[in-house]
């Protein structure tokens, strides 16, 4: 039987759509229940992910955390640089830096288009390790054309980069560059379908396949009353299904015709319907819910196969604190 | 506020500060929180201080703020009818 106990870690996700007093107080909670990372999204339409960040390291200790994840198209790599190694000073040591192609769906509303994604991300991340680890920059790539830009500040110490992947081709690049590799998925299934990429990139790069750290973002919701926690992950699920690539639909054997009729209700915002039309076995697929005790079975299967962090991403449950509060006294103990 | 929490015997100081912070968070007011106010229920926060007598004050006046309606059923719930009275004197105040 594999030991997962030391292995394991375990993440949270924010969207910063709340108050930052009230995802901050939600910050200091996840650090008091034992979550070793905290991940706030990034999205223009949401609060600035480095503001909410910031105050999350004025009042935690010990908790990881950054961007999860920021994007390329709207911020440059340099800036993204600069953010995270500023945060580095309020909070040494404890800072990440999540970043990947972004969502289509935002990005398309202010018409900023994900062109070359590979050569977008694997010249990112060039150029962050380079400025943050106190080099001049000086790169000339398919995208960026850089001359000799550096910090006017030290950083003390490296801070570990995350590469958000779905497709083939980015696994691959996100485990070849990558400290670690995000990917969305709530099923061994899928997590199973990730990993062969993500050898790919290991043995492209010949890199210890320990050196790179699998994380799995999670649709989670928990709570006492599994039917709460269901209702709670229902929109989520909808959304996941209505932008569900097809090869990943048909793994769990979801007809695009089904994905289409929710993807049809939700443009023309008939949420009733397009909830309605989730099955179980699209909530099985695209999210871990349930009580504590079902919820814990759900992260044993995909911690069997070689995550080495969970992230309990939105929903978390039907009231956060609550649900926070579960994670931290039901679930969390059980793994450490 | 600071007479008001004498009012809630010690006993009962975890269940307040857990039923107030539930009442805070899930407010449909919670734009009207006074940013110094959030900061200094951080503060506590951070310090597993929500819980004492200066931690309670600041639940209850930021409480009191968002939803005084609600806050005082709490408290009536909790039973102590003489924190009822004198929320209801600050609420009209």
């Amino acid at each position: 039987m594999l030991v997962v106990r030391d292995l394991v870690e375990f993440g949270i996700e924010f969207v910063p759509r709340d108050l930052y007093w009230k995802t901050t107080y939600y910050a200091i909670q996840a650090e008091k229940c034992g979550f070793d990372y905290l991940w706030i999204t990034d999205h223009f339409n949401n609060r600035n992910v480095y503001v909410s960040l910031g105050v999350v390291a004025t009042y935690t200790d010990k908790i990881k955390f950054g961007p999860g994840v920021t994007n390329p198209y709207l911020v440059h790599p340099i800036v993204t640089a600069q953010a995270v190694c500023s945060l580095n000073e309020i909070a040494p040591g404890r800072v990440v830096c999540g970043i990947g192609v972004g969502d289509r769906t935002t990005l398309n509303m202010v018409n900023v288009p994900q062109s070359s994604p590979l050569a977008t991300i694997r010249e990112s991340v060039k150029i962050i390790r380079e400025i943050s680890s106190g080099g001049d920059v000086q790169h000339k790539g398919e995208i960026y054309n850089i001359s000799g830009a550096r910090f006017n500040f030290r950083v003390r110490n490296k801070i570990p980069i995350f590469i958000g992947a779905q497709g083939p081709k980015m696994l691959s690049l996100a485990a070849e560059l990558g400290d670690g590799v995000l990917i969305n998925a709530s099923h061994p299934k899928d997590v199973e379908n990730a990993k062969q990429f993500i050898h790919q990139g290991v043995r492209i790069a010949n890199r210890d396949p320990s050196e790179v750290k699998v994380a799995v973002y999670t649709s989670f919701s928990v709570a006492e009353d599994p039917k709460k926690a269901t209702k709670a992950v229902l929109p989520v699920v909808a959304y996941i299904v209505a932008g569900c690539p097809e090869v990943i639909l048909q793994r769990h054997g979801i007809s695009k015709e089904s994905s289409a009729e929710i993807l049809a209700a939700i443009s023309h915002e008939k949420w009733k319907d397009a909830f309605s039309r989730v099955t179980p076995e699209m909530i099985e697929a695209f999210s871990i819910c349930g009580t504590p005790e079902q919820c814990i079975e759900k992260i044993r299967n995909l911690l069997r196969i070689g995550v080495t962090q969970f992230v309990a991403g939105s929903p978390i449950g039907p009231d956060m604190r609550r649900s926070i509060a579960l994670i931290g006294q039901n679930i969390l103990p059980t793994f450490r | 506020m600071e007479q008001a929490v004498r009012r809630i015997p010690t006993s009962l100081w975890r269940t307040a500060s857990e039923g107030i912070i539930d009442i805070i968070l899930n407010s449909s007011n919670a734009d009207n929180m006074p940013s110094d106010l959030a900061k200094t229920i951080l503060y506590y926060w951070q310090r597993d201080q929500l819980a004492t007598e200066v931690g309670l004050q600041r639940l209850l006046e930021a409480a009191m703020r968002l939803e005084p309606e609600k806050t005082i059923g709490f408290v009536e719930e909790l039973g102590l009818p003489e924190l009822v009275v004198i929320l209801r004197q600050s609420a009209k105040a």
